[in-house]
């Protein structure tokens, strides 16, 4: 008797995973859902290649670390692939470090008098872009015990002009901010102005007066140019003491930077995409099957009792669709500040008794009519069973073109929250980086791969759903099969 | 004698509606109290409460600043303990879930209303009507456009539009405030015709008819980019609607019965499906009541979405209390309105009293 | 022109589905004179609702082919445009009575509204007026007046089919397609129900095509009788004459199958199931489960005249 009750509710089981099969089947004619997948397909390999090369921790931690970090990389920067389609270049970042040695780096040091030291270090590199670098930062670090090196710094020209930045005393770590240095701005300024016997009307800045070709063209915002070859950066220092030691670093700082460009922390805005992704389909399927499952088992759960059990779920569900769904995101949101993880879990929590119960249990109670489900009364099978292998399978069909196009709204809604500035400060998502992007002035300053770059993920996700999703519908819902 | 059983059924609805709303509310006080959150913020009402009647009153002018403080202490802690917050938050609870539900949330914290009121009442209730306005606006054309769209499309079922229209529907599945952002790149930023956002050109127009025109022309960009989010799906899933309901028995007889095609339409498909389009317009209704928060923070439109925003920024929590409890009234009358809406429609429902049920 | 009522000639009606082009109603030909009845026997799938429906000119959304030759009173529908076919024939000369589901009438509309559309809405009648007729025909089938203000789904099954027939008999029509107007019934109403008909065909005496899988029941109205299978017409012959010695082994089969009241019978059935319509094996359709099948049924079986206008289209008849 055992062996017989099993079997047929191993049959309805396989009969409508049977019909799931044959379905899926005939998903590949459809072009449109082809399509989705290999969106969805390709989401999952960036995903899966993100947690590989990119682990979390290190992604966060990345994230969270505060400039010290990312100091070698420009301030938003736009996407290296733009040289491409333009013809005027932009400069890539041009880094010189005492501390690795290569072509173009060179430093000497050549004893003086006594203990006195004279340390020569030499940067030299080829600019050949055509738009002049948005920062320029020297870093130095020093060894000595209380007498500080005193230094010269020079800067020459491809034409050969020499001129010298500035003289200092440096510190154990001191940094010259080159290109923030308004009273070097003045000096430059004023100097091309008077080997140009003309007067510079705007307040030209460092970056340019450093490597502008000094003619008539200079007088005008619109009209500088580049000079372009060999730059060279040289210091030279005095140290009192014989084991000082000097490393010095120059930092170009390019308009381009990597295959997503930076943010206004100098953080490459491509681990945010990268890790964004995983995070989104996370997210997205996560609350969507928990949220579809619990609706269904409340919805069969309150079609099969009936009675009191019916009535309370009923209510509740009422209640918690009058609750409005978004504001009291927000509320909880705002006041609680919940991370991603937590605000998921609110998520599901105010979604479990949606509307989706109602829908479900309006299918149920003509499913509990028929005549399997009385045979299974009939011999003995409790509730429970009832529920799970004689109710659900029924509705399995439907199921599934409904969780998949309910992930693009959760995927949404993250970005939705992370915008109106309430998401998760520390993680890298799409939703932040446009918000990140917003609060910024990306539109403003014309930063528009800022903003374009995560709303293109957000946008090819939300298709890659919807098309796999309709076609799912087409293939499942019954009333549909001809249309 | 269906209608008297039919107003008996929507005024059993009502209550049960109602009921829903108190809870609903009540669930909102405790989920914003969590934290303390709604204690801190009336502690700290009760505080300036005392300290102002105290300076104000003539009899303690003469009071030095460490008596004063003391003072305001003393009194402090005895309203505290006057409002039972020495007891559990239980009893506290029903007092704000009084005030909440009567929309008396005191004063907000940070934001005022263009009056300069501080009472959250007030701010929220000058923020309602442009979203009303906006919103109401957008999900009328769409329902035309929708049902329109859609029953023209199920007579042309096959044809090469359909199939065309089957096909980019997933392709316009993002939400209106995403074209938004769009829009305003496109036509204010680049082209300059149309504003970047707001309500009303600055400084406003004193002719009533000029401000009317100023509001429309604001109210373009907002609605286009909804129009490009959900025309598209609105006539679909119409047609599809249509579809289902057009080959069903009674059209064939009524087709036998030599009714002209327009009167079958009409009558016969239309009819039966009215309900369950106006169930579809209304789910719409409500998820743009959602979709108003981003979508009023793109476009700087100054109703209750953008004061949410501005609220949540500015930490304001009275006043996001007072919105999520608006909302929840704007979500009961909707589906209200909508039940009895569909019981007029479908006989059905007003004699089994409602199993047919459309939420 | 030659007395007959109604003659189908080579009538045709294919729909196109996602699976392939469905053969409804393959070649079907009979008549009918004025006042006779004409059962169509089949199981299900064979295409008699199909038949039906085509006749009346509701066709499906995807339909290929609709083509033949259907002679009313001389009068060829088939080469009348869908203007005058719904203005003349439709629900004026030819009435139809679908099976007896809820779902034939209009749920949100009340009776006494459905029943005078056609009055009111092409014949321009008044409202009250018709609302009168329609409340007399219903009084003439039982039905109280109080209906016509009540929604079908009010009524029984029984209830709602009569509600159908009166639509029909307000008109008068010439034609009435009867399709399966008692399969969902219980055995009672079904009987009244077929005593209503009769009484109708004694009073009005209109042309019926009566279509059914129920061979006993066709008993009851029956002056002739029309045996689809797989989509055609295989025997169509008088009625006395095919109770007593059906032609076809289909149609044999049939009656083997029929329970009878006062013989002692063995019950049979035809095992197997009739052929799709989407793709009719080449020959006789039935050969599959025909236990008289023999090697000349692979081809199309001929039409072999039994009389003037009934043939049967079996192999077994060509011999001799």
């Amino acid at each position: 008797m055992e062996f017989w009750i099993q079997g047929s509710e191993l049959k309805v089981v396989k009969l409508e995973l049977h019909k799931i099969r044959q379905s899926f089947k005939q998903l590949i004619v459809y072009k449109s859902a082809l399509i989705g997948l290999l969106i969805i397909l390709a989401l999952i390999s960036i995903s899966i290649y993100t947690i590989i090369a990119l682990p979390y921790g290190k992604a966060v931690e990345l994230w969270k670390a505060g400039e010290k970090y990312w100091l070698d990389n420009p301030r938003n920067a736009l996407p290296s692939w733009v040289n491409v389609f333009s013809s005027r270049k932009l400069p890539e970042t041009i880094t010189l470090s005492t501390e690795i040695p290569r072509a173009g780096i060179s430093k000497v040091i050549i004893p003086a008098i006594g203990k006195l030291n004279v340390i020569r270090i030499e940067f030299s590199f080829n600019y050949e872009y055509d738009d002049f670098p948005s920062e320029l930062n020297l870093f130095f670090r020093s060894k000595f015990n209380i007498s500080s090196p005193h230094l010269t710094i020079h800067w020459i020209k491809p034409d050969g002009e020499d001129i010298v930045l500035k003289t200092l005393v440096i510190s154990k770590e001191e940094n010259y901010y080159i290109s923030v240095d308004y009273g070097l701005a003045y000096d430059l300024k004023n100097r091309i102005s008077q080997k140009l016997s003309k007067p510079i009307e705007y307040g030209m800045p460092i970056v340019v007066s450093l490597f502008v070709v000094e003619d008539d063209s200079a007088l005008n915002p619109d009209t500088v140019k580049v000079m372009k070859g060999v730059y060279k950066l040289w210091i030279e220092g005095t140290t009192f003491e014989t084991d000082t030691d000097l490393d010095a670093k120059l930092n170009v700082y390019g308009k381009v930077y990597g295959w997503a460009g930076t943010d206004h922390l100098r953080r490459d805005v491509g681990i945010a995409i990268l890790w964004g992704t995983p995070i989104a389909l996370a997210f997205g399927v996560t609350a969507s099957v928990v949220i579809a499952f619990m609706n269904i088992i409340l919805g069969a759960v309150s079609a099969w009792f009936r009675g009191y059990v019916d009535t309370a779920i009923q209510r509740i569900t009422e209640i918690f669709m009058i609750l409005p769904f978004l504001p009291i995101m927000v509320m909880i949101a705002t006041f609680f500040r919940p991370t991603l993880f937590n605000l998921l879990l609110a998520i599901i929590a105010l979604s479990i008794f949606g509307a989706g119960v109602k829908t479900y249990r309006a299918v149920f109670l003509q499913v509990r009519e028929f005549p399997y489900v009385e045979a299974a009364k009939a011999y003995g099978a409790g509730n429970f069973r009832i529920i799970f292998r004689y109710l659900m399978p029924k509705v399995l069909p439907t199921l599934i073109p409904s969780i998949v196009l309910s992930v693009p709204d959760f995927v949404f809604l993250e970005a939705v929250l992370a915008l109106l500035g309430v998401g998760d400060p520390l993680i890298p998502t799409w939703g932040k980086i446009i918000e990140d992007a917003f609060r910024y002035g990306a539109l403003y300053k014309g930063l528009y791969y800022w903003v374009l770059e995560p709303s293109f993920m957000l946008a090819i996700t939300s298709m890659g759903f919807a098309l796999l999703g309709f076609t799912l519908d087409r293939i499942f819902n019954p009333k549909l099969k001809e249309i | 004698m269906t209608s008297l059983v039919f107003i008996r059924h929507l005024l059993k609805r009502g209550i049960m509606i109602l009921i829903s709303v108190l809870v609903a509310v009540y669930a909102t006080i405790v989920i914003a109290n969590m934290g303390g959150y709604v204690d801190q913020i009336i502690k700290s009402e009760i505080y300036m409460a005392v300290s102002q009647s105290i300076r104000q009153n003539p009899a303690f002018k003469f009071l030095n600043e460490t008596q004063f403080k003391k003072m305001v202490e003393d009194i402090y802690s005895n309203e505290l303990k006057r409002l039972g917050f020495d007891k559990p938050f239980l009893y506290r609870s029903f007092n704000y879930w009084k005030d909440a539900l009567t929309m008396n949330l005191g004063r907000a914290l940070f934001l005022s209303s263009e009056s300069g009121s501080r009472n959250v009442r007030i701010i929220i209730a000058e923020r309602l009507p442009p979203t009303i306005l906006l919103f109401t606006t957008i999900n009328l054309i769409l329902f035309f456009i929708g049902l329109i769209g859609g029953l023209s499309l199920s007579r042309k079922q096959g044809s090469l539009i359909d199939r065309m229209i089957t096909m980019l529907v997933p392709l316009s599945s993002l939400p209106g405030w995403f074209y938004g952002i769009f829009m305003i790149l496109i036509f204010a930023s680049f082209l300059r015709i149309l504003p970047y956002g707001g309500m009303v050109d600055v400084p406003p127009p004193s002719s009533a008819f000029e401000y009317a025109l100023s509001v429309l022309k604001h109210m373009i960009l907002p609605i286009l980019s909804w129009l490009i989010a959900y025309s598209l799906i609105s006539t679909y899933s119409r047609r599809t609607f249509f579809l289902m309901f057009s080959s069903e028995d009674y059209t064939d007889l009524a087709k036998a019965k030599g009714l002209p095609e327009s009167v079958i339409q009409r009558r016969y498909v239309l009819r039966t499906v009215l309900p369950y389009i106006i169930t579809d317009f209304s789910l719409m209704l409500i998820s743009s009541w959602m979709g108003a928060i981003v979508t009023e923070t793109v476009f700087s439109w100054p109703g209750i979405g953008y004061l949410l925003n501005a609220a949540t920024n500015a930490f304001d929590g009275p006043i996001i209390i007072g919105i999520v409890v608006i909302y929840a009234y704007l979500l009961a009358i909707t589906i209200f309105v909508l039940e009895s809406v569909y019981g007029i429609l479908d006989p059905r429902l007003r004699a089994e009293g409602g199993e047919v049920g459309v939420t | 022109m030659n007395g007959r009522h109604l003659d189908i000639k080579d009538f045709v009606m294919y729909y196109r589905t996602s699976r392939g082009e469905v053969k409804a109603v393959d070649n079907v030909s009979f008549s009918l004179n004025k006042g006779e009845t004409v059962a169509v026997i089949g199981e299900s799938g064979c295409g008699k609702s199909s038949l039906a429906k085509s006749l009346i000119r509701v066709l499906p959304r995807n339909i290929s082919v609709y083509k033949g030759t259907v002679l009313l009173d001389g009068l060829n529908l088939m080469e009348l445009d869908e203007k005058t076919f719904e203005k003349e024939i439709r629900w004026t000369k030819i009435t139809y009575i679908p099976q007896a589901a809820l779902n034939s009438l209009n749920p949100v509309i009340k009776i006494g509204d459905q029943m005078i559309e056609p009055l009111v809405i092409r014949n321009k009648t008044s409202k009250n007026k018709a609302l009168e007729m329609a409340a007399k025909t219903l009084r003439s089938l039982g039905i109280t007046e109080e209906f016509l203000y009540r929604y079908p789904f009010e009524l029984s099954g029984g209830m709602r089919q009569r509600v159908i027939i009166a639509m029909s008999l307000m008109v008068k029509p010439e034609l009435m397609l009867l399709d399966e107007p008692t399969s969902s019934l219980d055995v009672l109403t079904q009987a009244n129900i077929m005593n209503l008909m009769k009484k109708i065909k004694e009073e009005l005496k209109p042309s019926m095509i009566f279509i059914t899988h129920d061979v006993s029941l066709s008993s009851e109205l029956a002056d002739k009788i029309a045996v689809m299978y797989a989509g055609q017409i295989v025997e169509f012959n008088i009625a006395d004459k095919f109770y007593h010695d059906p032609a076809h082994p289909y149609s044999r089969k049939l009656m083997e199958s029929v329970p009878t009241l006062r013989m002692d019978k063995n019950l049979d059935y035809i095992p197997g199931s009739p052929p799709s319509l989407l793709n009719p094996p080449k020959g006789c359709r039935f050969r599959e489960r025909c236990p008289w099948r023999f090697e000349k049924c692979t081809e199309d079986p001929p039409l072999i005249f039994l009389g003037k206008d009934f043939y049967v289209s079996c192999w077994l008849h060509a011999r001799g």
